[in-house]
């Protein structure tokens, strides 16, 4: 009989159960259908003695099935002021990247295979600017159900898939309602705790959820970098043309 | 009723939008080895102001630069290196597939880093450290077609530049002091003959991605040469510089292998109406290796280049009477690039010449201060051939450290 009950119980709570897969599914679906979006960005860079460097850049986003195109533009430091960075996203391989150069009016290849490497030496890697694409991580087991500040969260855990990656494994929480990321642990090559993202600001623009504050400390070096999105909009009728190589000189 | 269309012009000057931005550098160089009766030192004071108006699809941008020696200012050994130019003044107009332009402007056409052999759309400032990328505006019309992935271009120039050349006392004037030089242009037909470019670019979506383009170009070359009115004897004698036309096929290609770029550069000229200049043909092959965080952050890229010229005519101008240095030279060099704030890096390396046993070495460091103030810094070493009279004989041993201080807005 307790057996039996057992049983009965361990069936219901598989059930229940929210699998690590199925929460990246609903946290890429609430963050999906934006088709393609304009903003600001500000950069806040500060080193361990809390010292703040401030960038600013101008970002497009094409929203694509096969992987998204953006285009962001440097505004400052003055001295990379019109610089433009092109990137196509690939699923199944290496990304295309193009640099332009205004000073020398020169299109750049860039090889793309690394994405660990920092981004205009910030706390973001190439990697951790991607739109979250949950092809590219294998998933195992079950979310953990916790609760942190009296909020149910899934804590998941993904691998990335790709050689190239940084990372060895990802901790993400995920809000247990409405599926926004919160919070990203990243783990290094060496299955150290390596960096945190902290997510927040989420507004919800013509029914999809858009991200306004990433915040991420690396615990290696103690610098953190905070990313924010100004005057964002999105469904702007971007078309393909519109990332054309033929924009870095525009 | 006749105020309304300055009404409406002075409206839309306000609607669109104008960007301005610029620097004001000053740089101090020391030529640690340098030939007696030169400068062994020079600082220069130079600014450059870009201004860009849109509207819409259409955009109007000039770019403006200037020049002060110090030594056209204090002294009277006058190196003559000062000078404003307005190197871009043109607009351009964007539809759905499609692209106008008009004015003068700057190019750039190329894929290897030390030298781009198919760069040859403007003329180079020689009144400049010939270490720098200088180039000139010159007049034309554009048209291109953007297809999926590529463009079509037909491009029009209109003007072959006078290029002139510092004095005497100033280290990089190549000649001896009784070589004067004329600095208009010498050429069979008007400098204003058009010469036309039709050019196609693109992308490839393959595994291997690669990055095309082809020039096809009738008219006046870039290459030029030079003639002296009497041989060189010690007495006075005047230097002139030459334009000739050609048609010439030009192709320059980025192929990505993992976190290698392989390069290829390569054109061929077809020597249209002078005695003097044979059909030459130029080649340089490239490789770039990325290491990422290769200490930390920072990457490390190793590069390596080859360059190959030649001319298929006898009793005419060899590589040594162009100046031409990239003629059997390799290059090995790396990129270290700290990925910090600042945007710090250091390059370096040594170009070898394989034919005149000529080597010049160098490393450049760049930074930023307090995100307004852009370093730069190097050091440079040329040991010249002794025999041969190349463009580094006539320069002579040389060693070099520079530094430059630009304040961007």
């Amino acid at each position: 009989m307790i057996s039996k009950l057992l049983m009965i119980g361990l069936s219901i709570t598989t059930a229940f159960a929210i699998s690590n897969f199925e929460v990246a599914k609903k946290s890429d679906e609430v963050m999906s259908g934006y088709r393609d979006a304009v903003s600001q960005m500000q950069m806040i860079l500060v080193n361990a003695g809390g010292q703040q460097r401030v960038r600013d850049m101008k970002m497009k986003v094409l929203e694509r099935d096969g992987g998204d195109k953006s285009l962001m533009e440097f505004l400052s430091p003055s001295d990379v002021k019109g610089t433009k960075f092109l990137s196509y996203e690939h699923a199944n391989k290496d990304d295309d990247q193009w640099l332009y150069l205004p000073a020398l009016k020169r299109v750049k290849r860039i090889a793309s295979r690394n994405k660990s490497g920092s981004f205009m030496g910030s706390e973001f890697s190439y990697e951790d600017l991607t739109a979250f694409n949950i092809e590219k991580y294998d998933y195992e087991g079950n979310a953990k159900e916790i609760t942190v500040e009296g909020k149910k969260m899934y804590q998941t855990v993904r691998t990335p898939n790709s050689k190239n990656s940084g990372y060895t494994k990802q901790v993400a929480l995920v809000d247990a309602k409405t599926f926004l990321t919160m919070k990203v642990d990243y783990y290094d090559r060496k299955s150290e705790l390596f960096k945190t993202a902290v997510f927040s600001d989420y507004k919800k623009v013509e029914d999809v959820w858009r991200i306004g504050t990433i915040t991420m400390k690396n615990h290696q070096n103690d610098k953190k970098t905070t990313l924010v999105w100004k005057n964002e909009t999105i469904k702007n009728g971007l078309k393909e043309s519109d990332f054309h190589k033929r924009v870095l000189k525009k | 009723m006749r105020r309304l269309p300055w009404l409406l012009l002075l409206t839309s000057a306000l609607l669109a939008e104008f960007d301005i931005k610029g620097f004001v550098s000053l740089e101090s160089q020391v030529y640690l080895t340098h030939p007696s009766q030169k400068h062994g030192q020079n600082f220069t004071l130079q600014q450059q102001l870009e201004i860009t108006y849109s509207e819409g699809d259409f955009e109007a941008i000039g770019l403006l630069n200037a020049q002060q020696d110090a030594y056209d200012l204090f002294s009277n050994e006058e190196n003559e290196r000062t000078f404003i130019r307005l190197d871009e003044l043109y607009g351009r107009y964007n539809f759905e597939n499609d692209m106008v332009m008009a004015g003068r402007n700057i190019r750039f056409w190329g894929a290897l880093e030390v030298r781009n052999i198919v760069d040859g759309f403007n003329p180079q400032e020689m009144r400049n450290d010939p270490f720098e990328t200088d180039k000139m505006g010159v007049m034309n019309v554009q048209y291109s077609h953007y297809t999926e992935s590529g463009e079509l271009s037909i491009i029009v120039k209109f003007e072959e530049r006078d290029q002139k050349m510092a004095a005497f006392p100033y280290v990089y004037y190549f000649f001896p002091t009784f070589v004067n030089y004329e600095d208009t242009l010498q050429s069979e037909s008007s400098r204003y003959r058009p010469t036309l470019y039709l050019s196609y670019s693109g992308s490839t979506d393959t595994e291997y991605a690669v990055d095309y383009a082809l020039i096809l170009q009738h008219g006046y070359d870039s290459q030029r040469y030079f003639t002296l009115d009497a041989p060189l004897v010690g007495i006075p004698v005047n230097l002139e510089q030459h334009a000739y036309l050609v048609n010439k096929i030009s192709t320059y290609n980025t192929m990505v292998v993992g976190n290698t770029l392989l390069k290829v550069e390569v054109l061929y000229a077809d020597v249209i109406d002078d005695p003097n200049i044979s059909d030459y043909m130029h080649l340089g092959l490239g490789v770039e290796y990325t290491l990422t965080q290769f200490i930390g952050d920072a990457n490390f890229g190793l590069i390596a280049e080859y360059y190959y010229y030649d001319t298929f005519e006898s009793g005419k101008y060899t590589d040594l009477e162009l100046f031409e240095i990239f003629q059997n030279d390799l290059f090995i060099g790396g990129r270290y690039s700290f990925n910090d704030a600042d945007g710090s890096s250091i390059i370096g390396g040594a170009v070898l010449d394989l034919d005149y046993d000529e080597q010049s070495y160098y490393v450049e460091y760049e930074t930023r201060i307090a995100d307004i103030l852009k370093v730069y810094m190097d050091y440079r070493y040329i040991e010249p051939s002794k025999d041969m009279l190349t463009a580094f004989h006539l320069l002579g041993r040389h060693q070099r450290v520079s530094l430059n201080l630009a304040y961007h807005f």
